[in-house]
């Protein structure tokens, strides 16, 4: 972990986190993950994480969310604007 | 800044009229918050018997006016705001005292938010003695304790209402010194509360000899959540705001207790005092970052100021919510800025109440006014592995105002489903109705979906959770998308020298007493602790005894029996010498 270590007086540590960096990074996403493996268990065939349509719609959103991030940067901001204006729009149409 | 750079709104000075109550004699006063010359937010009160008040209420003003910003229509009229009025549930009691708010409480028919958090204080007795702490038996004088039938009482009246409370935490005292804590726990999972959470110093979780199985006694009957006091990582803190030696180790044998047992959500809790343990924030900060397979989140609490104190020392005690996240961005080299990371808890409400329509569950409210509370998430970016709020993933503002247009459109929708064939066709049409009302929702939930996702800048498995959050909304992907992210929190409770009675009347987190003539009373937070807990304990106190006055050695944090259980031992049965000390 990146930081600076200053000792006071009277023994306080103090650390300045010069950069939030975390050498912890893969153990967040193991924590999420274990969490839907202990739900899994836990909640059976009622968890959605066993739910084969659930866990297809997820998959592709994910499949359409790698897509958008790369068509946004393609876009640059001002377009990328326009676009969001309009689906806005769309998305709320008829409501 | 804050969207609002090249707007008026940060040139023009902030000001509002709101009420107040006299710091010495409690009475209910006009008051004004507004912006002075050296851009920060005061409030200013005078009360005809005991004079002129004056008391920081932000000491960023640029900050405090993003937190009051309101989206406005060409017309001038407002879209949405920051501030809001929730579903209060219907009242319990009458407005018997003329004066309003806050002396009704509770919970009285002014109030405009539900309860999001019910709190039950399970005893006064406690193993520290902190100097600053309101509810300790020995300066008390008298036992509070409520019996497990009384406990079902309160809990009852809090899942009962039109609009149940989700969560439940135990405070005190040290809830965790009662012996039938984990059944308490257990009667609170069965009353159906989804989070069951208990305030602690860590107490029942630290011990020695017993402690593991404890927490692996109280996990399994039902406890979700530790909020534990945790002020900074240096013993020198503790010694300072608790009056105890050696403190970390206590606190570290609560965290590997937790680990050990698989209860994987911790939220530290930090009261924040000048001088003393803001100069520990990124400490904490750190420290949680370190220990994510078990630290859920951070609650940075700045000190509320009770009793009496002259307006010298108020100066140098007063600490605000803008003050904590300056004092985070400042030791966390900027990463976690106070210009971009925080939003007021009240950011989310629309947003909470579309999944909770769209996926049937309890909504959430957290309809608290902009100045209780600030929040930010941090996630590990996928690509950098760094640390990065929550922010940096999508444009949250441009998210809020989706998500609140939406909400403008379909929320008549809650109230009143689609009745066609039942309009058609009498009662036989309900069945067909109930399969259009479930394609209704179903094209909803994709537009919802989609227009969450245009604003979001990152792929990657937190946001395909993040996903299964806005379809499902329920437990399982609220729990699982937390533990890959870490909440910061700064909440500022109020005392009555910064009371504003337009927070308290949208406070969402309410105690709950039985009273001895059957009935509960429900006291928002701020309110219980400036104005009613006096009276209060006054009709439910214990005669204290002597074994209770006497039960800890708070200058160690440990039971007297404990102590004694630990010193014996070395002692062997036959008078000789212990195998340990050979």
């Amino acid at each position: 972990m990146p930081d600076e270590l200053v000792e006071t007086k009277d023994g306080m540590k103090l650390r300045k986190l010069v950069e939030l960096k975390t050498t912890t990074a893969e153990e967040y996403q193991k924590a999420m993950l274990d969490r839907v493996e202990y739900f899994k268990e836990k909640n059976q065939q009622k968890s959605q994480f066993n739910s084969f349509l659930q866990n297809t719609v997820v998959k592709a959103f994910s499949t359409l969310l790698d897509l958008k991030v790369n068509v946004d940067k393609a876009l640059g901001e001002e377009n990328l604007k326009k676009v969001h204006e309009v689906l806005d729009n769309v998305l709320l149409f008829g409501l | 800044m804050y969207h609002l750079d090249g707007t008026d709104i940060l040139d023009a000075k902030y000001y509002r009229k709101t009420f107040s109550v006299c710091p010495e004699c409690l009475g209910r006063i006009p008051a004004v918050v507004k912006e002075d010359d050296d851009g920060k937010v005061y409030m200013y009160k005078t009360c005809e018997e005991h004079g002129d008040f004056r008391d920081l209420i932000s000491s960023s003003a640029k900050y405090y006016k993003w937190t009051h910003y309101a989206k406005k229509d060409k017309d001038g009229k407002v879209v949405w705001q920051f501030e809001k009025n929730g579903d209060a549930n219907p009242p319990d009691c009458a407005i018997e005292d003329p004066r309003g708010c806050p002396y009704n409480c509770g919970l009285c028919a002014e109030h405009l938010s539900t309860c999001s958090l019910a709190l039950i204080d399970l005893t006064n007795r406690c193993n520290f003695n902190c100097n600053f702490c309101y509810a300790n038996v020995e300066k008390a004088g008298y036992l509070i304790e409520p019996s497990m039938e009384e406990l079902e009482r309160i809990m009852d009246h809090f899942r009962n209402k039109p609009f149940p409370a989700v969560a439940i935490m135990f405070t005190g005292g040290e809830p965790t010194v009662r012996k039938d804590f984990p059944e308490i726990c257990k009667m609170a999972k069965d009353k159906g509360f989804k989070e069951v959470i208990v305030a602690t110093n860590g107490y029942g979780f630290q011990k020695k000899k017993g402690g593991l199985e404890w927490t692996k006694k109280v996990y399994e009957m039902g406890l979700d959540t530790l909020y534990f006091q945790f002020d900074g990582i240096n013993n020198v803190t503790y010694e300072k705001t608790r009056g105890i030696k050696n403190l970390m180790q206590y606190k570290m044998r609560v965290i590997e207790n937790c680990r050990k047992v698989g209860l994987s959500s911790i939220n530290l809790v930090a009261t924040i005092a000048r001088g003393v343990t803001d100069i520990e924030v990124g400490n904490i900060i750190q420290f949680a970052l370190d220990n994510i397979d078990v630290v859920r989140g951070i609650t940075f609490q700045p000190v509320s100021l009770c009793g009496r104190i002259s307006a010298e020392e108020m100066r140098d005690l007063r600490i605000t919510n803008a003050d904590v996240i300056q004092e985070i961005d400042n030791q966390t080299g900027g990463k976690i800025g106070i210009e971009t990371s925080w939003y007021p808890l009240s950011t989310i409400v629309e947003f909470g109440r579309i999944i909770a329509y769209l996926a049937e569950v309890d909504p959430i409210e957290f309809t608290c006014h902009p100045d209780c509370g600030f929040a930010s998430y941090m996630v590990v970016d996928p690509d950098t592995k760094e640390m990065v709020p929550i922010t940096d993933y999508f444009d949250p503002l441009k998210v809020i105002d989706f998500a609140n247009r939406f909400w403008a459109k379909v929320k008549h929708k809650e109230k009143e489903p689609l009745k066609f064939f039942e309009n058609l066709m009498g009662d036989a049409g309900k069945t067909l109705d109930n399969g259009l009302n479930f394609l209704d929702k179903t094209q909803l939930k994709a537009r919802f979906l989609l227009g969450v996702l245009q604003y979001i800048k990152k792929p990657g498995k937190l946001m395909e959770m993040f996903s299964r959050l806005v379809m499902n909304g329920d437990w399982e992907s609220i729990s699982s998308f937390t533990h890959g992210t870490l909440l910061l929190s700064s909440m500022h409770f109020q005392d009555a020298y910064n009371m504003d009675i337009e927070r308290t009347r949208r406070c969402i987190v309410h105690f709950g007493v039985a009273m001895p003539d059957g009935s509960v009373k429900e006291v928002p937070f701020c309110t219980m602790n400036t104005l009613h807990r006096p009276d209060i304990e006054k009709q439910v106190a214990k005669k204290l005894t002597q074994k209770v006055k006497q039960e800890f050695d708070t200058s160690l944090g440990q039971a007297r029996e404990d102590i004694e259980r630990e010193i014996q031992p070395k002692v062997a049965q036959n008078g000789g010498i212990n195998k340990e000390e050979k």
